[in-house]
């Protein structure tokens, strides 16, 4: 009984530095996905597009954004860009991780948002077409608003990733939730840190897939 | 004068040619029943008129409008695209799978395009669309989403939906052909009375007694082309052509 005492007394002294790194966490993947939605859809409509030039830049963009490490990219964000154009150096910290994992998200989004957009039924372009109203308007007006239900839930998965993947930014000495726990293990040699680290995360996933899930829920009300 | 005159329309898919030299005259008021086995390029000719497929070669004057001049794939008319647009407009079009958009309602499926291509104020056009959608029998579906209704009130609101661009040509692609049988009449019995009202429709359908009772001309396709066509009365009675007879015996 001592013993569970003094573990949770231990414990409650890590909640608050816990919580306070933890913003660091959920701003930077709220941001990125939030930035990256915005990114992806013009990618995805670029994808989309007729024009060559426009579509193969899209594409190109997608494949080299996820066809390399996350990692790499924070990286080269934070130290390579600088050393190149020097005028790209990026004193804080939190502006190249935001960046990083925004352009990042935006390629993965791109895709998520593409495939929403063209699973719609061809039929529903044709129609709207032969009723007059433009390629704009069809789009922003027919067919993203039947597509946006089907991005849902895969947005709400890549929002899980983005949350989990910014431990990376430890490597730049961000100090976000993962890095805090790590250092109260370390300075204290005390693992138990992990415990409260683990449920503030799973607290996290937990709400927002909840939100997610009322979101798909909404966007599916004429169902 | 022609509402729709298409002159030697060709049409290919890569190398393979789904329409070939079809003419078609529509007189205002006309109802003009295509009728002819799968494959024969009805949709085709339909979609072309409405600029859903471009076509290889050919002309198509729209309510003295020329719309299309090609050949060779090569556009000749250098239609403004606002221009091409309001021609365009003089058509609607009815589609076999209804593609009436899940996400609005009735109404707002209905109101939708006269407020943002006619620029209609969203009461003028709520108020007009209720109009032709008490035309069709849906009143008291107003504010329902697509998802609640059956396959013939759907098309029915795509009738309607139509309508609202005050289009001078109805074009029906085998407006029936994916209803349940029960649900045949009730749209069938909008088009009568559409037809009645002096509209101008096109229809492709495989409803024969239904084109023999409304039509006054038939045009039978087979193979990208037409191969007769007549009044009802003499097409379906008197058949000229092999194939017209062969066709009519399978379906009738
Ligand atoms: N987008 C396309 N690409 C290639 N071939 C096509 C395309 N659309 C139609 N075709 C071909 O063109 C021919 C005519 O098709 P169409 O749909 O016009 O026939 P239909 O008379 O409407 O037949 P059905 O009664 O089955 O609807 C068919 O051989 C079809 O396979
Ligand atoms: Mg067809």
């Amino acid at each position: 009984m001592e013993k569970v005492m003094e573990i949770l007394r231990q414990m409650s002294g890590w909640v608050d530095p816990l919580v306070k790194s933890s913003g660091i966490t959920l701003s930077l993947s709220v941001l990125s996905v939030i930035i990256g939605i915005l990114g992806g859809t013009f990618i995805a409509l670029g994808r989309i597009s007729k024009n060559k030039l426009i579509n193969k830049v899209c594409g190109g963009y997608i494949f080299l954004f996820r066809g390399t490490p996350l990692l790499m990219q924070l990286f080269f964000i934070y130290y390579a860009l600088p050393l190149a154009i020097p005028a790209m150096t990026l004193n804080n910290r939190f502006v190249a991780a935001l960046i990083a994992f925004s352009v990042n998200s935006a390629a993965y989004q791109a895709e998520i948002i593409r495939a929403a957009i063209q699973s719609i039924d061809h039929g529903q372009a044709e129609a709207a077409r032969s009723l007059g109203l433009t390629p704009n308007q069809t789009m922003f007006l027919v067919i993203i608003p039947q597509a946006i239900k089907r991005m849902i839930p895969p947005i709400g998965n890549e929002f899980i990733m983005v949350l989990k993947d910014t431990s990376l930014v430890s490597t730049i000495a961000l100090v976000d939730l993962m890095k805090r726990t790590s250092q109260i293990q370390s300075s204290q040699a005390t693992a138990l840190v992990y415990l409260p680290s683990a449920v503030i995360y799973l607290i996290f996933t937990g709400v927002f897939t909840w939100l997610f899930n009322r979101l798909e829920h909404h966007h599916a009300r004429y169902e | 004068m022609a509402v729709i005159q298409a002159i030697d329309i060709c049409k290919k898919f890569g190398d393979l040619e789904v329409l070939h030299n079809v003419n078609l005259d529509v007189e205002k008021g006309e109802v003009v029943g295509i009728i002819g086995p799968s494959g024969a390029g009805k949709s085709t000719f339909l979609r072309a008129l409405n600029h859903l497929e471009t076509i290889t070669s050919g002309k198509i004057y729209v309510d003295g409008h020329l719309l299309d001049d090609r050949v060779n794939g090569i556009n000749r008319t250098n239609l403004p695209k606002k221009k091409e647009t309001e021609i365009l407009l003089e058509m609607g079009m009815v589609f076999q799978r209804f593609n009436i958009f899940p996400h609005k309602t009735v109404l707002e499926n209905v109101a939708l395009a006269p407020q943002k291509v006619r620029k209609l104020s969203k009461p003028l056009a709520e108020e007009r669309a209720k109009e032709l959608i008490a035309r069709v029998g849906l009143t008291d579906k107003l504010d329902v989403y697509p998802a609640k209704l059956s396959g013939g009130q759907l098309q029915r609101v795509a009738i309607a939906r139509a309508l609202a661009m005050e289009p001078k040509i109805m074009l029906f692609d085998e407006p029936t052909s994916a209803l349940d049988p029960e649900l045949v009449g009730e749209v069938l019995s909008v088009m009568r009375s559409l037809a009645e009202s002096g509209m101008t429709m096109l229809i492709v359908t495989h409803e024969i007694a239904f084109a023999r009772e409304v039509a006054n001309k038939i045009i039978f396709m087979s193979g990208g082309e037409v191969l007769e066509h007549g009044a009802p009365r003499q097409l379906f009675e008197n058949a000229q052509n092999e194939k017209t007879r062969a066709f009519l015996n399978a379906v009738l």
